[in-house]
């Protein structure tokens, strides 16, 4: 399928979404659409689902002009959009899930036979084994991801739309949805592939569209430019921040220990400590217990056994309040379910941790709140409008920043931190690293949850990865490469001791 | 820097008549609702009926308010009109007793509190959902009201209540009657508890996002509590304005069905059933619409079966246009 945007305006109120976009996405082509968060890709993609009405320009697909498309006449002309957020009903099977509204019948009733054998078919062509009467809520993320692909090979697409597909999937599962992709490409169907993972995106795709502040910036293919060109393409004029230098003459005496922490069957016999100044990055793979861990820490999760120190003290963790207290904060993974407060105000969600541990008036002072929201404006670099609009205004990556700052305004000892950079672009994530990089030089030990190996590189002191539950190894800062981690994050050590 | 900042902090929260209508859409519905009543009937807007019309909505609001906090947490309450039965039907004993109003008065809004923590307890503490919880004390409390009164009703004392609770339920201060006043009293001071106070802000967050509010520190388990337990203090409040009013309990139908108008006046002023959002003077004028409407159908002289249909039909007609009306807001 041939898809043309011609002069594509969307405008939301007085923000200009998209402004004057057009380029044509070639057939049989997986074409990497590149941008920061709140460049326009979405909008851009919604528009082409049929979920987004533009406000001027249109859509060419095959030679037809259209002003714009419903969802309906979106999956008529075979458009699927595989989205970031699962779509699933996690009540129902997975063949119910792969027909939902599309039931094939017979005699009014439902085919239920016929329904499990095209979605066995489907799973084979693809090469996984999913049992299609399974129950969703049964099954991995990475599985829910593989049957959001499954639905747009059932339904004969004609172009898929891929929005940030590899989140949940492991390195094998990846290779499995890139061959899918090559597979595609090869049946004349086109791909348009989001993602923010450079590697993922020169490894699959074979053109780029560079899209910035809802304008078009540039388009070319991926085998003439590298990933430093196309993270200044990215990003623009705004200078990517200096590197992190590295030194470890900041770091103290230890502050944090974890002793025999066990929690069945998630973790067990969990022993670390952190030094003053110390970045510490806990990484593993799907299912290490990690999540798990990170909620114990902070007292979400009660403990079979096992004691955390602070400064030579037993903490005590019967309550999340009580941990915030003694000197521990902690920002959570995924930002939406559990940390944004959608309907409360920036200032509101920023000084939520300390009204509960710090706020002792009567009444919340207007212009105190918004003092404080100054204050961290300039720590966190929060690009905001207002401090009274509501949080959901903001772009992810500032978001973010007002969720740091709720817990900087604690001055802990240590920080907690599970995934701080998911779902963020790579300018949000650089501005991240330096925030880490500051609370380490302050002296606060900071205790850093993530999978992301550029990630740790650029940040750690110290890994520990993680294997079934249990800290399968630790490893210094001159220790780290991507290659060992991998090997002890698969227990690849304990099975050759077999 | 600094100075600009301000500026755009000073514009963005400017109050601007459209923007006033547009928050607070329910005044929209008031004004048609008044323009609709003065038609059918001339005296409709005369001070006399106005008053009235305020009177009437006091009981029904004051619970509403207490119902707001339970709406905007993401929770609901259906025992409202049971607390405020069995509290009123013992509130007439305790009076017959002593005599004292000032007693009385202690007496149901610790009961209507000690009634709300009850079921805050199940709602907090064993994670029962509010909806079942309280749908149970809904049958519990009417069934002890109804023992109590042994089916029948039970009158305070004549020559005490003529001579005491009376005055409160008909005296007038400016000429306007002490039960509006308490109204509005309590309106105020919840509106404060709400916007003005780290317990109104937690309401809020437990409402729009448990799990971010849990994560945040919140005891929610605790809020939970109090938060049912303000729903039953103010319904105790509530019970002892309905015996001042009434000077008997009818065991069996005092404050039936209380809890759907509560209900209705908070989602007429704009909260969402969902929680996280919804206004206090939303409520309170939830309230007055609720029985502006009543008083709409007595003055066309539409026939008493057929009243509630015509409610039904006209609170649907209000919450729609409240709807509509954001939904202009966010486009």
């Amino acid at each position: 399928m041939k898809v043309e945007f011609k002069n594509i305006y969307k405008n939301f109120g007085a923000v200009q979404a998209l402004d004057d976009v057009s380029f044509s996405v070639p057939e049989a082509e997986i074409l990497g659409l590149l941008g920061e968060n709140g460049a326009g890709k979405s909008t851009l993609m919604n528009i082409l689902g049929g979920v987004l009405k533009p406000s001027s320009g249109s859509i060419i697909i095959d030679d037809e002009p259209l002003a714009f498309l419903t969802t309906i006449k979106a999956k008529e002309l075979g458009i699927s959009f595989i989205h970031q957020e699962l779509n699933l009903v996690n009540d129902l099977r997975v063949y119910e899930n792969l027909f939902l509204n599309d039931e094939i019948t017979k005699n009014g009733f439902l085919n239920k036979k016929e329904m499990i054998k095209r979605s066995k078919d489907v799973f084979e062509k693809m090469n996984v084994d999913i049992d299609p009467e399974a129950f969703v809520r049964d099954l991995d993320t990475s599985r829910k991801q593989l049957i959001e692909i499954a639905k747009a090979i059932l339904f004969d697409s004609k172009l898929i739309i891929f929005d940030e597909p590899t989140t949940a999937l492991t390195n094998e599962e990846i290779k499995i949805l890139f061959d899918i992709m090559r597979e595609f490409r090869n049946n004349q169907i086109s791909c348009i592939y989001i993602s923010h993972k450079m590697p993922e995106l020169f490894e699959i795709c074979d053109s780029y569209v560079v899209l910035r502040d809802g304008k078009f910036i540039d388009k070319g293919l991926f085998k003439d430019i590298d990933e430093q060109k196309a993270t200044e393409l990215l990003v623009g004029k705004k200078l990517a921040k200096e590197e992190i230098e590295y030194d470890e003459s900041h770091i103290g005496d230890i502050v944090y220990e974890v002793k025999d922490l066990t929690l069945n069957p998630y973790f067990k016999d969990i022993n670390f400590s952190l030094r003053k100044g110390e970045v510490l990055v806990i990484t593993g793979l799907f299912g290490d217990g990690r999540g798990e861990l990170a909620e114990a820490l902070f007292a979400d999760r009660k403990t079979e056994s096992g004691d955390i120190y602070l400064n030579g003290n037993k903490m005590k963790m019967n309550s999340i309040i009580s941990v915030m207290k003694s000197g521990v904060s902690m920002v959570p993974r995924n930002r939406k379910e559990r940390s944004i407060i959608a309907d409360l105000s920036i200032s509101d969600n920023l000084s939520m941790a300390h009204f509960t541990s710090k706020h002792k008036k009567l009444y919340v002072s207007k212009s105190e709140e918004i003092e404080r929201y100054e204050k961290n404006k300039k720590i966190t670099q929060i690009k905001a409008e207002s401090p009274l609009k509501k949080i959901t205004t903001l772009s992810g990556g500032n978001q973010q920043k007002v969720i740091f700052s709720r817990w900087f305004e604690l001055n802990s000892d240590v920080y907690i931190l599970d995934n701080p950079t998911q779902g963020i672009d790579v300018g949000a994530k650089s501005e991240v690293y330096h925030l880490i990089h500051d609370l380490s030089l302050q002296g606060k030990s900071v205790i850093v949850f993530s999978s992301e190996y550029t990630e740790i590189k650029k940040i750690a002191n110290r890994v520990i990865v993680m294997y079934r539950g249990q800290i399968n190894k630790t490893l210094s800062h001159d220790e780290i490469n991507e290659v060992d981690i991998m090997y002890y994050a698969t227990g690849s050590n304990l099975k050759e001791k077999k | 820097m600094k100075k600009i900042d301000k500026q755009v902090l000073k514009e963005n929260s400017k109050k601007t008549l459209k923007n006033i209508i547009l928050n607070h859409n329910y005044l929209f519905s008031l004004v048609l609702l008044l323009v609709v009543g003065s038609i059918a009937s001339p005296n409709f807007l005369s001070p006399a009926n106005l008053i009235q019309l305020l009177r009437a909505s006091t009981i029904i609001g004051i619970i509403a308010l207490g119902m707001s906090l339970v709406i905007i947490s993401g929770n609901i309450d259906l025992s409202v009109g049971s607390i405020l039965g069995l509290t009123a039907a013992i509130a007439v004993l305790v009076y017959n007793g002593t005599g004292s109003i000032f007693v009385t008065l202690m007496f149901t809004l610790s009961f209507g509190l000690v009634l709300g923590l009850f079921n805050g307890f199940f709602v907090g503490k064993t994670h029962i959902a509010g909806f079942i919880v309280t749908l149970a004390t809904l049958a519990a409390f009417r069934s002890l009201t109804v023992q109590l009164g042994q089916g029948g009703p039970l009158l305070i004392n004549n020559d005490f209540y003529y001579e005491g609770l009376r005055k409160i339920g008909y005296g007038t201060f400016l000429a306007i009657p002490y039960i509006v006043w308490i109204f509005i009293l309590a309106t105020v001071g919840v509106w404060l508890v709400m916007t003005k106070t780290k317990f109104g802000r937690y309401v809020y967050a437990i409402g729009s996002n448990e799990k971010a509010a849990k994560l945040s520190g919140i005891k929610v388990d605790l809020m939970k509590i109090l938060i049912y337990g303000f729903a039953g203090l103010l319904t105790g409040l509530a019970a002892f304005l309905y015996i001042s009013r009434f000077g008997s309990v009818d065991t069996a139908t005092a404050g039936r069905s209380f809890e759907l108008d509560a209900i209705a006046a908070v989602a007429i002023g704009g909260a969402s059933m969902a929680g996280g959002k919804g206004f206090i003077q939303g409520s309170f004028f939830g309230a007055i619409i609720l029985y502006s409407i009543n008083a709409i159908l007595n003055a066309f002289g539409v026939p008493a079966f057929i009243t509630d249909l015509i409610k039904g039909i006209l609170i649907l007609g209000a919450v729609l246009i409240q709807k509509s009306l954001n939904r202009n807001k966010e486009n």
